[in-house]
């Protein structure tokens, strides 16, 4: 267990590089699941609204009382700078000035000027409110032109755009597969591909370094011996980043996993594996511990974005959906929107996703262990 | 009769078109420092590495301890050290854990391997420097540290590869004295070196190798003795006449001389007191002259005369 045991120190030294991606993954994972709600409600929403009454009417003071019900009236002075520096920092969403003569103008269905106001341009409160004066005032346009007088008109405008309708949103997800612990397993990749490549990677490179596998292959240690105890120190590692990485889950889960989230935890399994292939791979190449950060970011990050990783797959080109096929990550995504509802749940489907994740593996593994023959080759040894 | 350790026979190694050992034969008896010695290039390395079956050749045989040499043959590589002219340990290791890993490819027993490591420690002195990581050490610790690694198993065969290489004079004449040391206490050794003044210094036996063929073979004295080349008495002199250079190529035991650079050289081949006849020449012509010395012939001399040309570049 010699070579086990050098690896295991070699890793120990390497660890700290690749665990700041756990640990930094894990805070903000944990605290973001532990905030979101699992499925919000749908809700009005309240504006703060200032409102300056220049007509002083019994149908203005109507108006005041009507938004009143529904938003939160904010009193500030009515100073064009003020109020402008109270919309930048929110302390008001729409400062409206009820211009006088608004009561006959109501009366009289001429509605040009009826109102003034400070907003933020195109801002969502202008719009909004626009568009709840303009209900207002259509709907006691419509009682006066019914034959009411304006006092009753107001009322009776106010009590029938009092009416709520009702909204749920329907839920479809999968309750063994909470919204939460789904986005936890999207950006997985991500962080296998990084903790595995930082660390796995160096200590490979190290072990496998051309002057200390001469020496070693001097010795007599068996070659296969050697290759047995580097897989057994890389499946430690790897089953140990991936255990706490599903602990951790669990933990966000809530307690032990049900229905497809043993799915989930085995297409996270599987692409472990192919992150450590991926690892091996490039360990094959001595291109130094800046080259693997650089290759790191750039297989992690690129693979990442173009798989559906960081932003979703509908929102990617065609091209870009197609060439990501040759991507390892884009196939667990795929897996992982089946079994977070995103897509359709198939089971075949699922299967064939986990299986081609597989055959990225072996062929990883292949073209490592080719790179490998060839770099060991008798003739790499010739230098007199 | 001592046992012979190494026999190497016939050996022929090529790459393509190059041929790098041209039927190669050398044996190593028990108990022999043997010095490999041979210009870059000349087949040093590739003898080793066929040697240890890390390489596979296109013909002839080696026996180790009288079995015949094979890639699998670990009971014969259990026997064997090697030090390497590059440091080949592991920077993340300490002094000690690298050498207790190198000691454990090939000790499995933990109470003997410690044992052995203390030992190995101990004989490089490096008994302070045992939580030290590779980095911390200078190059002469380092070079240390390499050597502990391929010894601290105790092989009975030792193959150092220019183990001297870019290490300045003291951690050199450490170095060899450590090699005599652990010949001392039983280990055959195997010296590979482009330096000849390494080779004469602690090689019991030479090797001379060129063009991957075996040129020349024997101990120091008979090598030199194979050069026709016994002294070469060189004397500084301003305007040497040619008439006066012409008189010293016609004096008995002389067979060659040269002047350039202000520098007379005149090569002998036997005889006695050839230094007061050439002094008794020129002052006889009242010719001035400065510095005189005469030197013994060298390996470098038994190179020249076989190839043609010099073992060591002049830069090196």
């Amino acid at each position: 267990m010699q070579i086990f045991k050098a690896f295991m120190k070699v890793l120990k030294k390497k660890l700290p590089s690749g665990l700041i991606y756990i640990v930094v993954f894990l805070c903000i994972a944990i605290p973001m699941s532990l905030n979101g709600k699992e499925s919000e409600k749908y809700e009005d929403s309240t504006l703060k609204i200032c409102i300056f009454d220049e007509d002083d009417t019994p149908e203005s003071k109507a108006l005041i009382e009507y938004i009143d019900n529904k938003h939160d009236i904010v009193s500030f002075e009515k100073d064009k700078d003020v109020l402008f520096e109270k919309l930048y920092w929110e302390e008001a969403d729409y400062a409206l000035t009820i211009n006088k003569g608004y009561s006959k103008a109501l009366a009289n269905g001429d509605t040009n000027d009826m109102f003034g106001c400070y907003s933020v341009h195109h801002s969502y409160a202008t719009v909004y409110m626009e568009t709840y004066l303009n209900e207002y005032v259509s709907s006691v346009r419509a009682f006066i032109l019914g034959g009411q007088d304006s006092k009753d008109a107001v009322l009776s405008a106010a009590d029938s755009l009092s009416e709520e309708t009702d909204v749920e949103i329907a839920d479809n997800s999968d309750p063994d597969y909470p919204e939460r612990f789904s986005s936890y397993f999207q950006y997985m990749p991500y962080i296998l591909i990084s903790v595995l490549m930082n660390t796995l990677c160096p200590v490979l490179m190290t072990l496998n370094r051309k002057d200390i596998r001469y020496r070693t292959n001097c010795s007599c240690v068996r070659p296969n011996r050697y290759t047995l105890q580097l897989f057994a120190g890389s499946t430690v590692f790897v089953t140990a980043v991936w255990l706490i990485l599903m602990i951790a889950g669990l933990f966000m889960y809530g307690g032990l996993f049900k229905g497809n989230a043993w799915l989930a935890v085995l297409n996270s399994f599987i692409f472990a594996l192919v992150s450590t292939s991926i690892a091996v791979l490039v360990s094959s190449f001595n291109i130094g511990s800046n080259g693997v950060s650089l290759l790191t970011q750039i297989i992690g990050l690129g693979m990442c974005f173009l798989c559906g990783v960081f932003v979703p797959m509908a929102f990617l080109g065609k091209e870009v959906r197609a060439a990501a096929n040759f991507l390892p990550a884009s196939w667990y995504i795929k897996a992982n929107d089946m079994l977070d509802g995103t897509n359709v749940f198939d089971s075949s489907k699922l299967a064939t996703y986990i299986m081609i994740e597989v055959a990225f593996i072996v062929t990883f593994f292949i073209v490592a262990l080719l790179i490998h023959r060839i770099k060991y080759n008798d003739s790499d040894s010739l230098d007199s | 009769m001592e046992r012979t350790v190494v026999k190497i026979d016939n050996l022929v190694k090529r790459y393509g078109e190059l041929t790098a050992l041209d039927h190669f034969s050398l044996e190593i008896k028990e108990g022999e420092i043997l010095g490999l010695l041979g210009p870059n290039g000349s087949g040093k390395t590739t003898t080793i590495n066929c040697l240890l079956s890390l390489l596979s050749f296109d013909k002839g045989r080696i026996e180790i301890f009288g079995k015949e040499m094979t890639p699998t043959s670990y009971d014969i590589k259990k026997e064997i050290g090697i030090i390497m002219q590059n440091v080949a340990v592991f920077d993340e290791l300490t002094v000690y854990e690298n050498i207790d890993y190198f000691c454990g490819l090939y000790i499995n027993d933990k109470a003997k391997r410690k044992q052995y490591v203390d030992e190995a420690v101990k004989f490089v002195g490096l008994e302070d420097f045992l939580k030290f990581y590779p980095k911390k050490l200078s190059g002469g610790l380092l070079r240390r540290l390499n050597i502990a690694c391929g010894i601290a198993h105790k092989p009975k065969l030792i193959i150092l590869d220019e183990p001297t290489v870019a290490v300045d004079p003291q951690s050199r004449n450490k170095i060899l004295e450590g090699i005599q040391e652990l010949n001392k206490n039983g280990a055959t050794v195997i010296y590979t070196s482009h330096y000849m003044e390494e080779v004469e210094q602690i090689c019991t036996r030479i090797a001379i190798m060129d063009k991957g063929k075996k040129i020349a073979e024997g101990t120091k004295d008979e090598l030199k003795r194979m050069t026709r080349n016994t002294e070469t008495i060189i004397i500084e002199i301003l305007d040497l006449p040619k008439a006066v250079r012409d008189k010293i190529s016609v004096l008995p035991h002389v067979y060659k001389t040269d002047y350039d650079d202000d520098k007379l050289t005149v090569s002998c081949s036997g005889g006695k007191h050839n230094l007061l006849r050439v002094l008794g020449l020129l002052q006889k012509e009242e010719l001035s002259f400065g510095r005189v010395y005469s030197e013994l012939p060298t390996l470098n001399d038994v190179f020249l005369e076989i190839t043609g040309k010099a073992l060591r570049d002049k830069e090196e």
